[in-house]
């Protein structure tokens, strides 16, 4: 006979406010094979979780049941009180009478009854609970980065330098991402170049780090401390370890007008190229589709100049597998392109600004390409147009971002901030200019911010207007800004030279198809969500994957890099250990029911069942039947909805315990 | 072929008035195009623009009664002034959306309020039920070298949380209908922006600068002719073209069509039924000079 212990909590006042804890304590006290219930106010505090285990010693308790909050909110802690006692964890079962109850309803009496049945459904349920012994996985102590902007180098230089492996996987041929494109910084106005590429070239020799660029990741499979990445090394068409980065190529080569990407547009570049001269990897890509090799089989002047031999016409894609026990994922942010009403979508462009139609309408990134000392204009800010030097430019804020009706609801964050500093690279370099900014609001909290937007206002002179723009068009060589400055309460009208869009930060382009390789969330935006808001905020609630940087929603570089120094030290944290224990929840079969049919092994998500041979004494093969890899069962109970002999089961979850719950009602 | 289409009307206060020849023209239009068209008995004012400035509950009463007498009739409500369209379809997704409205105005009206029927514009009958290709079909004198410049003003697309014909700030419903019909589109910077409306009344002022720049933008843009779906705009940009012209100095002289008046022509309407005469702007001489009549 058991002797179970339930102990009922009143949350402080979320539960004992809607439910009368001591009338349920009571009530249950009453059921067969209840030995023990009390209530207290707070069950996870220290002195309620000496209750509980002074409780199970005194009153030599078998199983426990606490009716408290949901399970994913402290099932771990009572486990883990209850262990402590000498009980093995998993005989202590939750009640939740919080979400499922106290919060959701208003009448007491109801609610108490209604809490009542619920406990007795977990005392039924806790009897048929069997001892599990905890499972240990060996730790893979590898960790793979994905992408190769300023979060991904972060946490790779991070996890590197205490002495772990990283594969790091940049999608484009160089890593860098935005950061490498930017001018200057705020809020200390310091180059890009300058701090961004130490650390690219610290990536390219250090020992720990295997980079593979212009690479995507096809495939994950496995968990927590020994995931599968099956990695595509997209085909190059140059030699890596023989290309010596002389650059020979790119002078010769004669398709010299494609229009660069790094430079948003405004520069071009050969057919062989690397994006920018400070790239790493230093080795150029051949761009199939512009190649006139690739297109008509002629020109090859490449390889003829090529000195080592490294162009190679014939490499293809190549697939390699690569064990990790910890994924960072850093894949960054893309701007939104305005005029685009991308199908199915529920972002609706902004025809009205005349964005791709009037080509001095270009957005920050670009405006960041003008102002840059190594960018297509050497650093002068000259109209994409003409090449003539803007005297009126306007900055317009929060295109796309903050509006609702457009789609995007959500603050871009670094607009504010960039927009200030465009004002004051703009001043510095056009002296006799003006520059008009049309916000909404701005926002600039974080350490020296604010004081740097005033100097924009103060010092370098900019104008700005509280207010939005409906309307941009050309007229003659000018662009007619129609607005409103609603401090004032008038329509403005400027005739700018230039104007400049703080477009919306958004994921990267197919951020989704990766998220479902490897099995994190999304919100509606496709920003990846960690695990809890506040106190987990660089964990997936995938376990094992950790996220850094701008994927996760938009940020500046110092929130970046403390974000990826964050996940770095969540992935050594994994690494401290050699085995990892892990929920003993999974799935078991029983071989003497099993007729083979392996409709579970189809429908696992997981992949986590196998065949496995049953032989006699002589070496015979007998049957096959079904074996669940307990490392690789992720606990979904699939397989055990699916058998129709019945002979698999989720420890834990058995249907022994089910129909237990259901009978008490 | 698809089954043939079948509509109320609903033409609203100004197509009995000022915009008689609207009227005559989505009438004469829809004959010929064998698009059935019957009007709403009894039907009254929406309330426009003046009633939901003042009493909400009065504005959406207004429309629901309307709906309901609708709803009586077969097919979807067709409706021609974009003011009218506005409201019906604001009033339809404001008491989808508030049950406490809904049931004040039940009570007003005495009626039950009607959420489901559909409210379509003229524009988007043309362009969507019946589809350029069928319009196209039906034209024998398309309307080529004719370069129209296509004026939405504010209320075609709005208001922006209501479900609506056409994207809010940059809409090509006109431009798809008329490039059916053979006419050319300009493209022209004023498309969207307000004329002024009901203001003509009592802050002419500004609803002359207002549409003065609207006919200079389209001017500028080339155009021969402006083409409109809205009975307050046309009012704006034919009747007081004379005027503005007087003020600036400058001499437009673009003749503003109704929607169903170009489409007329190319299906091979005569003036007469597209009421061409009473337009304030005449456009006999542009018509004659590209040989379209
Ligand atoms: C106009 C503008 C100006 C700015 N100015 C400043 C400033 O002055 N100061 C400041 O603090 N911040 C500034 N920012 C913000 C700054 O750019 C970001 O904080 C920073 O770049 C975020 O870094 P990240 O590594 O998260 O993303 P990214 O820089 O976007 O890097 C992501 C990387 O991942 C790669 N990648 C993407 N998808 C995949 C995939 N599926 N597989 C492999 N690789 C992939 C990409 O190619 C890229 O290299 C500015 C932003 C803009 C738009
Ligand atoms: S591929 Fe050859 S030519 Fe081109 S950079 Fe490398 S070594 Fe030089
Ligand atoms: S083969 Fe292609 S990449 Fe090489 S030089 Fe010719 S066009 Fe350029």
């Amino acid at each position: 006979m058991s002797r179970i212990g339930v102990f009922v909590c009143h949350c402080g006042e979320n539960i004992s406010r809607t439910v009368d804890v001591e009338r349920v304590a009571a009530q249950v006290g009453k059921l067969p094979g209840v030995a023990f219930a009390t209530d207290y106010k707070y069950m996870c505090s220290d002195p309620g979780q000496n209750l509980l285990k002074k409780a199970i010693i005194e009153q030599k308790l078998s199983h426990v049941v606490v009716a408290a909050c949901s399970p994913r909110m402290h099932e771990r802690t009572f486990r883990k009180a209850v262990e402590s006692a000498g009980i093995n964890p998993f005989l202590c079962e939750m009640a939740n009478i919080r979400e499922h109850c106290s919060w959701v309803h208003e009448n007491r009496e109801e609610a108490t009854v209604k809490a009542i049945e619920i406990v007795g459904m977990m005392v039924e349920r806790v009897k048929k609970n069997r001892v599990l012994p905890t499972i240990t996985v060996p730790v893979t102590k590898r960790s793979l980065v994905i992408g190769g902007g300023i979060a991904g180098i972060q946490a790779a230089l991070d996890i590197a330098d205490c002495g772990h492996e990283v594969v790091l996987v940049e999608r484009e041929p160089s890593i860098g991402g935005h950061m490498a494109q930017l001018s200057e910084t705020f809020p200390t106005l310091d180059c890009s170049q300058c701090i961004m590429t130490p650390k690219m070239v610290d990536v390219a020799n250090h020992p720990k780090i295997k980079l593979y660029s212009y690479s995507e990741i096809e495939l994950v499979e496995g968990y927590i401390g020994n995931f599968q990445v099956t990695i595509r090394k997209k085909a190059r068409s140059v030699d890596e370890d023989k290309c010596t980065g002389c650059g020979l190529c790119m002078e010769k080569c004669p398709i010299k007008k494609i229009p660069s990407k790094f430079d948003c547009n405004l520069g071009m570049r050969t057919a062989i190229y690397v994006p920018f001269p400070q790239a790493v990897p230093n080795t150029p890509v051949i761009d199939r589709e512009n190649c006139t090799k690739f297109k008509t089989g002629k020109c090859g002047l490449c390889q003829k100049v090529c000195g080592p031999g490294a162009v190679d016409y014939e490499q293809e894609d190549r697939l390699i597998v690569e064990p990790v026990g910890a994924i960072v994922v850093a894949t960054g942010f893309d701007l939104y392109t305005i005029n685009e009403k991308p199908k199915g979508s529920m972002i609706k462009g902004y025809g009205e600004f005349g964005h791709g139609k009037i080509p001095d309408v270009i957005d920050g990134m670009t405006f960041e390409r003008l102002a840059s000392a190594s960018g297509p204009t050497g650093g002068k800010i000259l109209r994409p147009s003409d090449g003539k030097e803007p005297k009126q430019i306007v900055f317009i804020q929060c295109i796309g971002s903050r509006a609702r009706e457009k789609g995007i609801s959500y603050c871009s964050k670094v607009c504010c901030m960039y927009t200030a500093k465009h004002t004051m690279l703009y001043h510095h370099k056009v002296h006799d200019g003006q520059a008009y900014v049309f916000f909404m609001d701005a926002r600039t909290p974080g350490k020296s911010y604010d004081e740097f937007w005033r100097r924009s206002i103060e010092e370098e002179e900019a104008v700005y207007i509280r207010g939005m723009v409906s309307r941009l068009y050309q007229k003659g060589d000018k662009i007619v800004v129609m607005g409103s400055d609603i401090a004032v309460g008038v329509q403005v009208e400027i005739e700018a030279d230039m104007v400049v869009l703080a477009t919306a930060i958004q994921p990267q382009k197919g951020a989704d198809t990766l998220a479902q390789k490897l099995g994190i969330s999304y919100d509606k935006y496709n920003f990846y969500s960690e695990a809890h808001a506040k106190l987990r905020p660089v964990e997936c609630a995938t376990a094992g994957i950790y996220l850094a940087g701008a994927c996760q929603g938009p940020k500046d570089i110092p929130d970046t890099v403390s974000q990826a120094s964050a996940a770095a030290a969540k992935v050594m944290t994994l690494f401290a250990k050699d085995q990892l224990e892990r929920e003993p929840i999974v799935a078991r079969v029983r071989e003497a029911g099993c007729v083979g049919c392996f409709y579970c092994k189809k429908v696992c998500p997981y992949g986590a069942v196998e065949e496995k041979e049953i032989r006699d004494r002589q070496g015979n093969l007998i049957r096959v039947v079904a074996y669940v890899n307990p490392g690789v069962c992720g606990g979904c109970g699939t397989c055990q909805a699916t058998c129709p002999s019945k002979s698999v089961e989720l420890d834990g979850y058995t249907d022994e315990q089910i129909v237990a719950m259901i009978e008490a009602l | 072929m698809k089954e043939k289409l079948n509509y109320s009307y609903y033409p609203g206060c100004s197509l009995h008035a000022s915009a008689g020849e609207y009227d005559l023209s989505t009438r004469e239009l829809f004959k010929k195009l064998k698009i059935g068209l019957t009007e709403v008995p009894d039907w009254f004012c929406c309330g426009a623009t003046p009633a939901h400035n003042v009493d909400e509950l009065l504005s959406l009463s207004l429309c629901a009664k309307n709906l309901e007498l609708a709803d009586k009739v077969e097919g979807d409500l067709a409706v021609a002034c974009a003011a009218c369209f506005s409201r019906l379809k604001t009033t339809q997704n404001v008491l989808s959306e508030s049950e406490v409205k809904r049931k004040q105005v039940e009570k007003a009206i005495d009626a039950p309020v009607i959420l489901d029927s559909h409210v379509k514009h003229l524009l988007e009958i043309l362009a969507r039920d019946l589809g350029p290709e069928r319009l196209a079909q039906s034209v024998n004198k398309p309307l080529s070298g004719l370069k129209v410049a296509c004026y939405y003003g504010c209320l075609l697309t709005r208001p922006t949380d209501v479900p609506n014909l056409d994207c809010v700030e940059a809409p090509t419903i006109m431009e798809d209908v008329l490039k059916a019909v053979g006419a050319e589109t300009v493209a022209w910077t004023h498309r969207m922006e307000c004329c002024g409306a009901n203001f003509t009344l009592s802050r002419p002022g500004v609803v002359i600068q207002l549409t003065n720049a609207i006919l200079d933008s389209a001017k500028a843009a080339g155009a021969d002719c402006v083409m409109v779906a809205c009975p307050l705009c046309h009012g704006n940009l034919d009747i007081r073209q004379k005027e503005i012209e007087g003020v600036y100095s400058v001499n437009y002289n673009l003749p503003v069509f109704y929607l169903t008046q170009l489409v007329g022509l190319a299906v091979g309407l005569g003036p007469d039924k597209l009421g061409l005469a009473a337009m304030m702007v005449n456009p006999l001489p542009l018509l004659k000079e590209k040989g379209l009549l």
